[in-house]
C-alpha cells in the first residue's frame, strides 16, 4: 500500500518484435487496378495482419545527421535505418504525438533487410532520441548502433505518411503490404531536448503516384506468390528504392522522379 | 430546415461549392440541384483544376468524386486537407465505388463523408446540411466571419454579466462612451462580473474589465466598482491597448530607417524587405503563428542594422576582403545587437539580428552554433536572405534564376549549412509559383 510522499517510478518495458532472420524486400510501383488484384490474391492465400488495422494511417519519422550520414549510406544499398513510427484511425498533422509509438531500427543490405521494434510509451520514444539509454539491447545489437547513430547526432528530419493494407503468413516468413496516399513531409530540425509538444509537419514534399506494393520473405515462397512476384514484376510502373531514400531525395532536391 | 433554404429565407450568404466531377452531365445535373437550393457552385471537371478552383475560391464544402480523369479524388482531398488554407473546408465524396475499403479510405484521408451513386438528392442535401452544420460549430471558426467596423465609429464594449440589473447598470454608466456590442461585433473591451471566465467566442486580443457591484476593496484590488469611475477607467484600459500599438508603430519606423540605412550599403534596393517577405512566406509554409512570423518579419528587416557602425567604404569595397576586413566585417551581427539591446520590445528578434550568418553544422559566425542551437526563426531569414541574395548582380557574380538559386541552397543544405525543411518549404514555393 502506497502512503503519502512514496516516490512511485514506473519502469517503462517495451513490446519487442524482430525478424527472426534477414529478410528480402522488393518493392513494386502499381497502378490500383494491379493493386487491386495482387491484394484480391493476397487476401486468398493469406490473414490480414494482426498489428496493422487496414488502412489506418501510418505515420514515420525518419532520422538522419546534419551532414546525411544515413542517406550517404543508404545510396550505396546498405545502411541502418533509425525511425519512430505511430500509427492512428485518422491522418496527424504533428509527429511525435501521445500515445504508442514503435522505435524501429532497419538493417538494410543490397536486397535484404533486418527489422527490430520497440513499442514504448512517446515520451519514452523521446528519451531515446535524446540519447538517453531507454531500450534493451537485444538479439541483433541494432539498438546499440542506433544510439551511436544519436551520439552522432542524428535527429528527426523527414515523415512519410500511408494508409497501409498488409497480410502476414502466421510464421511471419511472407509479408505482403500495399501503400496508398503515401505522402513525402519536411520536418525542420529542432531541440530534442525542448518542450515534448508534438511537432507539426513541415512542408509537403509531395505525394506518391500509384501504390507501393511490397513483399517480403525469408525462405522457400509458395507457387501464388513467386507467380505474383513475376506479375509484379510484369507490371511495375518503375524499380522502388526504399521510402527513405525516396523521402530524402525529396528533402534533398537530389535526383528523383518529378512530382505530379 | 435545409442550409440552402435557410440560407435563402434569412440574409445569410449563400453557401459556396466547388464540384469536382469529371463526367460533364453529371456535374451539370448536380450544379443545377444545388443552385436550385441557393447555393453558389462551381464546378472542375479534374482534380488539378479542383485543386486550383479551391485555393481561389475557398468555398464552404467540396464535393469530390473519386475517379478523375488525371488523379484519384483521394489525391486531392489529402492535397485540400495537406494545406494550411484549405484544410478546414469540408470535403464529401462522390463515388460509385461502394466497397467499404472505398469508404474507409475516402474517410481516412479526411473526408467528412463519403455517398455512394446513385443518391437521392434529398439525401445529398440532408448530408451536406449536417457537415455543413458541424463545420459551422464554434470549433472550426473560419467560417465564422466577424462583422467588420468602419473605422472612426465609436468604442464597443461587450457586457457580460449574468446579472440583469447589474448588466443594465454597466451598459447604462457606460452609453455616453461605448456602444454595446450584441455579440457579432468585435469589441474593443470586455466586461466581466468577479471571476467569471471569459465567454468561449471572445477574442483572444480584447482587453478585459473585471466589475463588481460592492465597493472597492484592497483584497480584491483587480476588480472594478460599478460606480461614475467605471467608464472612466475602460476608456483608459482600451487608450492603454492602444498605446501598445503606438508603440509598435514606433518600432516600425526605426525598421523605416535601418532599411533606409541598408539601402544605401547594398547594390539594391530593397533587399530588407525582399528578404522579410521570402522570410514570413516560408514561416507561414511552415505553419507558423502570426506572432512568430511578426518576429520573423521585424528581425529579417533589422539584421543587418549593425553595418551602420561600419566603415562606408568597407561596405562599399569591391573585390577580395583582406581578414581583416572580413572579420571587421563579420562583427555587424554583434554590433547590430548592441544597438537593439536597449529596445525592450525588440528583445525578442535578437537572436536573429546576431545568428543570421550561422550555418547547422558550426562553420558560421559570430558564435559557430550548431544544428537545433540556432531557432528556426533565424534559419529561415537566413535561407531567404541567402535566396534573395543568389537573385540580385554582385561584383563578382552575375544573378541566377529563381530554379538555379534553389538548386544553389540545395547544395548548402547537402553540405550541412542550411535547414533542409526550409530549404524544402521555400522549393515547394519556386515551384508552386512557377506552375502557375
Amino acid at each position: 500500500m502506497k502512503t503519502r510522499g512514496d516516490k512511485v517510478t514506473t519502469k517503462v518495458v517495451p513490446a519487442h518484435e524482430t525478424d527472426a532472420e534477414r529478410r528480402h524486400e522488393h518493392r513494386f510501383q502499381v497502378s490500383e487496378s494491379v493493386a487491386r488484384l495482387v491484394m484480391r490474391t493476397t487476401a486468398n492465400n493469406l490473414p490480414l495482419s494482426r498489428d496493422d488495422r487496414p488502412y489506418q494511417w501510418s505515420t514515420t519519422t525518419y532520422c538522419d545527421t546534419v551532414d546525411w550520414s544515413i542517406y550517404r549510406q543508404a545510396k550505396t544499398g546498405s545502411a541502418m535505418q533509425l525511425r519512430i513510427r505511430e500509427y492512428h484511425r485518422t491522418r496527424p498533422r504533428e509527429v511525435l504525438n501521445p500515445g504508442t509509438a514503435w522505435i524501429e531500427f532497419k538493417d538494410d543490405e543490397e536486397d535484404t533487410s533486418l527489422k527490430e521494434r520497440f513499442g514504448v510509451p512517446m515520451d519514452s520514444a523521446r528519451s531515446f532520441l535524446r540519447g538517453e539509454p531507454t531500450l534493451p539491447n537485444l538479439d541483433h545489437g541494432l539498438a546499440e548502433r542506433a544510439a551511436k547513430l544519436l551520439k552522432g547526432g542524428a535527429r528527426p528530419v523527414v515523415v512519410t505518411q500511408y494508409n497501409r493494407l498488409a497480410y502476414n503468413s502466421l510464421d511471419s516468413s511472407l509479408r505482403i503490404t500495399a501503400d496508398h496516399n503515401l505522402m513525402y513531409f519536411a520536418l525542420p530540425w529542432a531541440a530534442t531536448d525542448g518542450d515534448e509538444d508534438p511537432r507539426p509537419l513541415g512542408t509537403l514534399l509531395a505525394m506518391e503516384p500509384n501504390v507501393i506494393v511490397e513483399m517480403k520473405w525469408y525462405g522457400e515462397r509458395p507457387h501464388w506468390a513467386l507467380d505474383l512476384h513475376s506479375y509484379l514484376q510484369e507490371n511495375t510502373k518503375q524499380e522502388r528504392p526504399s521510402k527513405f531514400i525516396v523521402a530524402m531525395r525529396w528533402l534533398l532536391g537530389d535526383s528523383g522522379p518529378e512530382p505530379r | 430546415m435545409k442550409a440552402a433554404e435557410e440560407a435563402i429565407r434569412s440574409d445569410a450568404p449563400a453557401v459556396r461549392v466547388v464540384v469536382v466531377e469529371d463526367d460533364h452531365a453529371s456535374a451539370d445535373v448536380l450544379q443545377r440541384r444545388l443552385q436550385a437550393n441557393g447555393m453558389v457552385v462551381s464546378v472542375a471537371h479534374d482534380g488539378r483544376q479542383g485543386i486550383a478552383l479551391v485555393e481561389e475560391l475557398l468555398p464552404d464544402l467540396v464535393l469530390l468524386d473519386v475517379m478523375l480523369p488525371d488523379t484519384d479524388g483521394y489525391d486531392v482531398c489529402l492535397r485540400i486537407k495537406s494545406n494550411g488554407a484549405t484544410a478546414p473546408i469540408p470535403v464529401i465524396f462522390l463515388s460509385a465505388r461502394g466497397e467499404v475499403v472505398d469508404k474507409v479510405r475516402g474517410l481516412s484521408c479526411g473526408a467528412a463523408d463519403y455517398i455512394t451513386k446513385p443518391f437521392q438528392a434529398a439525401e445529398l442535401l440532408a448530408r451536406i446540411d449536417a457537415v455543413l452544420g458541424q463545420a459551422r460549430s464554434p470549433r472550426v471558426p473560419r467560417l465564422i466571419r466577424p462583422v467588420e467596423r468602419s473605422a472612426g465609429s465609436r468604442m464597443v464594449a461587450r457586457v457580460t454579466i449574468a446579472d440583469r440589473s447589474l448588466s443594465a447598470h454597466v451598459e447604462q454608466l457606460l452609453a455616453p462612451k461605448f456602444d454595446v456590442a450584441d455579440g457579432e461585433v468585435t469589441p474593443d473591451v470586455l466586461i466581466l462580473e468577479g471571476n467569471a471566465a471569459q465567454p468561449a467566442d471572445a477574442p483572444e486580443d480584447v482587453p478585459v474589465v473585471r466589475v463588481t457591484a460592492a465597493h472597492a476593496s484592497q483584497d480584491r484590488p483587480e476588480l472594478t466598482p460599478v460606480d461614475a469611475q467605471l467608464p472612466r477607467i475602460v476608456d483608459l484600459v482600451v487608450r492603454e491597448r492602444d498605446l501598445e500599438g503606438d508603440l509598435e508603430a514606433a518600432a516600425e519606423a526605426l525598421i523605416v530607417l535601418a532599411s533606409a540605412i541598408a539601402s544605401h550599403d547594398r547594390p539594391s534596393q530593397g533587399h530588407s524587405e525582399r528578404v522579410a517577405a521570402r522570410a514570413v512566406d516560408i514561416g507561414r509554409a511552415l505553419g507558423l503563428d502570426e506572432s512568430t512570423r511578426m518576429t520573423i518579419r521585424l528581425g529579417a528587416l533589422l539584421k543587418d542594422v549593425g553595418n551602420a557602425k561600419l566603415p562606408a567604404s568597407l561596405l562599399a569595397k569591391h573585390g577580395e576582403l583582406t581578414a581583416d576586413e572580413r572579420a571587421m566585417l563579420e562583427r555587424h551581427p554583434l554590433l547590430g545587437e548592441e544597438i537593439l539591446a536597449g529596445f525592450k520590445r525588440l528583445s525578442g528578434l535578437l537572436p536573429i539580428v546576431r545568428h543570421h550568418h550561422e550555418r547547422l553544422d558550426g562553420t558560421g559566425y559570430p558564435d559557430g552554433l550548431r544544428s537545433e542551437q540556432i531557432p528556426l526563426e533565424v534559419r529561415i531569414v537566413t535561407v531567404a536572405d541567402r535566396f534573395e541574395a543568389l537573385l540580385t548582380d554582385r561584383p563578382d557574380r552575375p544573378a541566377v534564376a529563381e530554379a538555379e538559386a534553389v538548386r544553389i541552397l540545395q547544395g548548402a543544405v547537402a553540405r550541412g549549412e542550411l535547414d533542409a525543411a526550409v530549404v524544402a518549404a521555400l522549393a515547394t514555393q519556386i515551384r508552386a509559383a512557377g506552375a502557375k
